[in-house]
């Protein structure tokens, strides 16, 4: 089993590296590919305003000279030591220019998952234990509304309500705890449906389950048949699932960010978009990759020490018998 | 063996007045049972009773009800389900008590066994947590004691490891093993009354036996009453006092075994009686003498099926798995060939070598004087039109997404065989054999039962007129009734067309209604072989003999319908012209 | 238990066929709402009659009333007006955002489950290096990528979705191709062509449909929050996600938020709980 396990992992490990260089190699080729030059669209805007000299000098520092696979080359050994390139707008370090607004989007995804994970609890064991004709059916059809509408939609709504009708926080500062508490919970209430879906899907496959009459046939009542039968069993897959949520919690934040004028890497990629800055959000995208792929792998890894069910076998993702791919796929998808 | 009629008595309800009753409260007294879904009725009016120290049987088919009937029983059907008429357990009325007052019946005072001993754990808690449960019922003070009994009680039940298992996780354990854990903790707080809900149906036949075997002793040893559910009346009557048959939720036929077997008061009770084939062995044997019999005169008969010194071997993880291991057998032409075993005896890849979708490593395989070992898939087509397969399930062998007619002609239309107008004849004729009406053309699977779903099966393999049919265990995903009328499509066919089966079964008393020849496997090898006669009359080795014991035989007391003639059977459709020309 | 499961599942899937035709009060008012909104996207004409581009200044910032339902917007425009308006290109992009996702990931799915061996190894380790990249900054540098506007936005939704279908469908053919009936074909003189078209591909398409319908609606979502970002086609094009993000200027006069959000909350609910019933009933 130690074996098993070790091997598991280590196999684990070189995928996920591997996923990641891939990745970045796809975006570089997307951007590539894709038609729309970045010399003519950006350099050449007369809105920008560089003259000829300096795009002579910013395309080679960039080596946009270059054939494309030596950009990917150059590109991708420069990535793999951490140099992420130069701005093309700015002409700074990407890195410098994301390492000043990461904090700040870093706490904002982890209190919408901290919202997220409250209120997907409040919603699965609550659906569980309120009675059926008052309340169960109510709280069931939370994660679907949720799931309907617009992230920037909840923002505005919580702004107008919370920000200028109840004054509860001040717009103008962003920044500030109380902003900072209802942008994460913008944030957190899709993200949350999710979570809540596979949650109260597992909670009712597992209480289905043969194990749970033979269990109440053998004197349990419902709390204690909750407590030690089915809390754990429905609740352990739910890991993957959040790990699979970190993707919509950065795509969120970009969002919720823009809502709220909060500054971070929402900003970022929105200010980079619009002056079409390709290599700052092409780093953008591959170090979201990066976390998404390590918050996976780190779920993969914990999974099988939480789930005695789960063997081991070949590349799969650990999944235990009961959960249902295509109820994942569908409920992973985008919210943005 | 008198019920303690003083323990009766105190626990008896005290409002009873009147007259005390001349035999002595029952342990289970069922009612006047409905159970409703709805508006639909899954239950009608059953009642039955059940005695301290007596086990009853509740027999039924798939859609019969008995399983609702037990958890109505437990109290344990899901919300949407309602339920009236009385539930008496020692005198005292179950419907009527709060749940509250309930639960502590559950388990202390009613042991469950339940259907799927697979599933019935909870995966992600150790066996021992589980157990502790069971023990935490009765009033033993310390942990200690609790473990004690547990593993006591494991080693009862016939555990060699109880610590092990104790220690384990469900999915660690053998499904044999599971049952018996399973069967533990249900009597571990000695409880006065055991359901068991089809305990041994997911078991294979060696391990059924040894299971049931388990229940009836501990019935006895403990003094517990048992109620089982089950499908087979040939286990329930081989060993229960009383039994009660049940059709569509109602009650058909109740009493002791000797009477439902010598006078079955319903039709229904009596035609299932004639299809149990443990029952009725010779059943067939009107229909089968029909056809054209060749048994053991190997001179002169050509063999339509010769296998020679075939062996196949696997890599399972790394390690070489000899699933067929130097197998050899010829099925001479029009006779029915068994190959009977249980799950991983290399039935399934031997079938799968004859019809050439895997390479044996070597030795050869002809059928219909054609090779079809060492050929590729494409050259196979020719063979595939004289070789045809009944897969076991019929649920997954039918595209779900194509209406019957054209299940049936696909294969015409493959082998491009006859215009357009021929094929639709052929199909219709091909319905007609297996004995399903026009009206069926246009349905998808979905709208068929079981048994009807076989028959296109066999319809969809006979429409090719081949030479040969694999049937691979054609009948055990069905109902024993619907079992019975499939056989018998079967067996006209054969006597009829000259068709040679090869039939693959786990089920003895099945094989010995209706084939030939048989060739025991077990672990990949042949074991024994011989006729039918040959093997069932004096097995040579000691795993034949073991399985043959696990058969429900109804020697002990019930026996006179063994020796009943059974009904004749025989009424042969007319054969369409076309198929026999 | 050998005897009762199969049949009693054939049971549970006959009354399942019995409950398409009695279509729950939900669903049949979810299918109102959608052809309504495709009603709009067709001929709008028929809806209103004020103009969605040019307004009456004098009536600009009004609340909702029997004359403006929805208001009137900072330039005096009718609201409802310019929603109506706006539903062409918000549903047909995201109709195009769907067909690429099904033709491209479908196709990819089908050819890696179906053909196995190198082909699937390849085209899965796409896939899931597809799925490593958020797909909403995915769409985001794809239309930064392609310039700003609403079928670039369509394309690039459709693109982000691709692996999504393609791990679907993946899976499916290969469940399917695994399943008996797919054999017996095989045994019946199938060739690889006649079983790929008329078993598996049959099989598959259910619920690759049914994620369809689900896709579409969140890509209605997905769209909304590319335009109200900026990425679609400027004003004084009306897409819903455009129309929320000018009324997020207007706060004081919310109903120029809420309004257009509640079409597309209505709308999208609606095709969720389709795509929930098509599920179930499948």
């Amino acid at each position: 089993m130690r074996n098993a396990y070790r091997a598991y992992a280590a196999k684990r490990l070189v995928q996920a590296v591997v996923v990641i260089l891939l990745a970045y190699v796809l975006t570089f080729v997307v951007v590539s590919i894709l038609p729309g030059d970045p010399i003519t669209s950006v350099l050449r805007d007369p809105q920008n305003g560089f003259t000829e000299a300096e795009i002579q000098e910013i395309v080679a520092a960039q080596g946009l000279d270059k054939p494309i696979p030596v950009q990917l080359w150059t590109s991708l050994c420069h990535f793999l030591t951490g140099d992420l390139g130069l701005s093309m707008r700015s002409s700074r370090p990407v890195a410098t220019l994301i390492a000043e607004v990461l904090p700040s989007t870093l706490v904002l995804a982890s209190a919408g998952l901290a919202v997220a994970l409250l209120l997907a609890a409040a919603l699965g064991y609550g659906s569980q234990f309120l009675p059926k004709r008052f309340g169960q059916g109510f709280l069931r059809g939370f994660p679907a509304l949720f799931l309907s509408v617009p992230n920037f939609v909840i923002g505005l709504v919580l702004i107008h309500l919370f920000g200028f009708q109840f004054g509860f926080f001040r717009v103008l500062d962003p920044d500030s705890v109380r902003a900072t508490f209802f942008a994460a919970i913008a944030l957190g209430i899709p993200v949350s449906a999710q979570i809540a879906e596979v949650l109260i899907a597992n909670l009712d496959h597992e209480s289905r389950q043969e194990y749970a009459a033979v269990a109440r046939g053998r004197g349990l009542g419902p709390t204690r048949l909750f407590v030690r039968h089915l809390l754990k069993p429905s609740s352990l897959p739910v890991v993957t699932v959040i790990a699979l949520t970190i993707g919509e919690l950065l795509g969120g934040s970009l969002i919720t960010e823009t809502v709220f004028g909060r500054t971070g890497i929402g900003s970022l990629v929105q200010r980079s978009a619009t002056s079409h800055d390709l290599p700052v959000l092409q780093a953008v995208v591959s170090l979201a990759a990066v976390v998404f792929v390590l918050v996976n792998l780190i779920a993969d890894l914990v999974y099988p020490l939480l789930d005695p069910r789960v063997k081991l076998i070949g590349d799969h993702r650990p999944r235990p018998a009961g959960a249902d791919e295509s109820a994942a796929d569908t409920s992973g998808a985008v919210t943005p | 063996m008198a019920p303690p009629d003083s323990l009766t008595a105190i626990l008896a309800p005290a409002g009873t007045t009147g007259p005390a009753p001349p035999r002595p409260v029952p342990l289970l007294r069922v009612d006047g049972l409905s159970v409703f879904y709805g508006s639909h009725q899954v239950v009608t009016d059953v009642r039955f009773e059940l005695d301290r120290g007596k086990s009853l049987a509740l027999i039924g088919e798939s859609g019969s009800g008995k399983s609702t009937i037990v958890r109505a029983v437990l109290r344990l059907l899901p919300g949407e389900a309602r339920c009236t008429g009385c539930v008496a357990f020692d005198g005292q009325e179950l419907p009527g008590l709060s749940e509250r007052r309930f639960r502590p019946l559950r388990g202390r005072a009613i042991g469950f066994v339940p259907q799927d001993p697979g599933n019935a754990l909870n995966p992600v808690r150790t066996i021992g947590a589980q157990a502790m449960e069971a023990a935490a019922l009765l009033d033993l003070p310390d942990k200690a004691g609790r473990t004690a009994l547990i593993l006591e009680t494991f080693a009862r039940v016939g555990l060699d490891n109880p610590r092990r298992v104790y220690d384990s996780y469900p999915h660690q354990l053998s499904g044999g093993m599971l049952q018996r854990v399973l069967i533990g903790l249900a009597v571990l707080p000695r409880p006065a009354l055991l359901v068991a809900d089809e305990p041994t149906s997911s078991l294979d036949v060696t391990l059924q036996k040894r299971i049931l075997d388990l229940l009836w002793r501990l019935q006895r040893d403990l003094d517990i009453s048992l109620l089982l559910i089950t499908h087979d009346l040939a286990i329930a009557a081989e060993r229960a006092d009383s039994l009660v048959v049940l059709k569509d939720g109602a009650v058909q036929e109740a009493g002791s075994p000797a009477a439902v077997f010598a006078s079955p008061a319903s039709s229904h009770a009596r035609s299932l009686l004639a299809a149990v084939p443990a029952l009725n062995p010779d059943r067939y044997a009107g229909l089968r003498a029909r056809g054209p019999r060749c048994i053991g005169t190997d001179a002169g008969v050509a063999s339509k099926i010769a296998v020679s010194s075939v062996t196949k071997t696997f890599m399972v993880d790394g390690k070489a798995l000899t699933a067929v291991d130097n197998v050899s057998f010829t099925v001479p032409a029009g006779t029915t060939h068994a190959l009977v075993g249980e799950s991983g005896s290399g039935k399934t890849t031997m079938i799968r070598l004859l019809l050439g979708l895997e390479q044996p490593d070597t030795g050869d395989i002809s059928v219909a004087d054609e090779q079809i070992a060492g050929r590729l898939p494409g050259s196979l087509r020719a063979v595939w039109r004289r070789l045809q397969i009944v897969y076991q399930n019929p649920f997954t062998s039918l595209d779900p997404t194509w209406k019957v007619e054209h299940l049936v002609r696909e294969p015409l239309d493959r082998f491009h065989i006859g215009t357009r107008r021929e094929r639709a004849e052929r199909v219709r004729e091909a319905l007609a054999y297996v004995g399903l009406g026009e009206h069926l053309l246009s349905r998808k699977p979905v709208a068929l039962s079981g048994g009807q779903r076989q028959r296109v099966a066999i319809a969809r393999a006979l429409v090719l007129k081949p030479d040969v049919i694999v049937l691979d265990e054609p009948t055990s995903a069905l109902d024993v009734s619907v079992q019975a009328g499939i056989v018998e499509v079967l067996l006209s066919l054969q006597a009829e067309l000259g068709l040679t089966y090869v039939f693959v079964s786990h089920d003895l008393a099945l094989v010995r209604q209706l084939a030939d020849t048989v060739c025991v496997m077990h672990r990949g090898r042949i074991i024994e072989h011989g006729t039918v006669m040959d093997i069932f009359d004096s097995p040579r080795q000691p795993y034949t003999r073991s399985l043959l014991d696990s058969l429900p035989s109804c020697a002990t007391g019930v026996d006179p319908l063994l020796h009943r003639r059974p009904e004749p059977i025989g009424t042969i459709r007319p054969t369409p012209r076309a198929l026999t020309a | 238990m050998t005897v009762a499961l199969p049949s009693s599942a054939w049971r549970v899937t006959a009354a399942s066929r019995l409950a398409v035709l009695r279509v729950p009060p939900a669903v049949a008012l979810s299918f109102a709402v959608i052809a309504l909104v495709i009603a709009w996207s067709i001929v709008p004409g028929l809806f209103t009659s004020f103009d969605p581009v040019n307004g009456v200044p004098a009536d600009k910032l009004l609340g909702p009333s029997a004359a403006h339902w929805f208001g009137t917007d900072h330039l005096g425009r009718d609201l409802y007006t310019r929603v109506v308006y706006g539903t062409a290109s918000s549903v047909e992009s995201a109709l195009i955002a769907v067909s690429i996702g099904v033709a491209a990931g479908g196709l990819i799915g089908l050819l890696a489950g179906f053909l196995g061996g190198w082909v699937d190894v390849v085209l899965a380790r796409l896939v899931d290096v597809l799925l490593a990249i958020p797909s909403f900054l995915l769409a985001v540098i794809i239309v930064t990528a392609l310039g700003f506007d609403t079928i670039n936005v369509a394309i690039a939704t459709g693109l982000s979705a691709v692996a999504v279908f393609a791990r679907v469908m993946r899976a499916e053919v290969i469940k399917i191709r695994q399943a008996t009936f797919v054999e017996a074909s095989f045994l019946l003189g199938g060739s690889r062509w006649h079983i790929l078209s008329r078993h598996v591909l049959p099989n598959a398409s259910r619920s690759v449909l049914t994620l369809a319908v689900l896709r579409f609606g969140l890509s209605i979502l997905v769209i909304a929050s590319l335009a109200f970002l900026g990425y679609g086609d400027p004003p004084p094009a009306s897409d819903w996600g455009l129309l929320i993000s000018i009324g997020k200027n207007y706060l004081k006069w919310p109903w120029l938020v809420y309004a257009p959000a509640f079409v597309t909350i209505a709308t999208v609910l609606s095709i969720n709980r389709i795509s929930r019933w098509l599920r179930q009933t499948a």
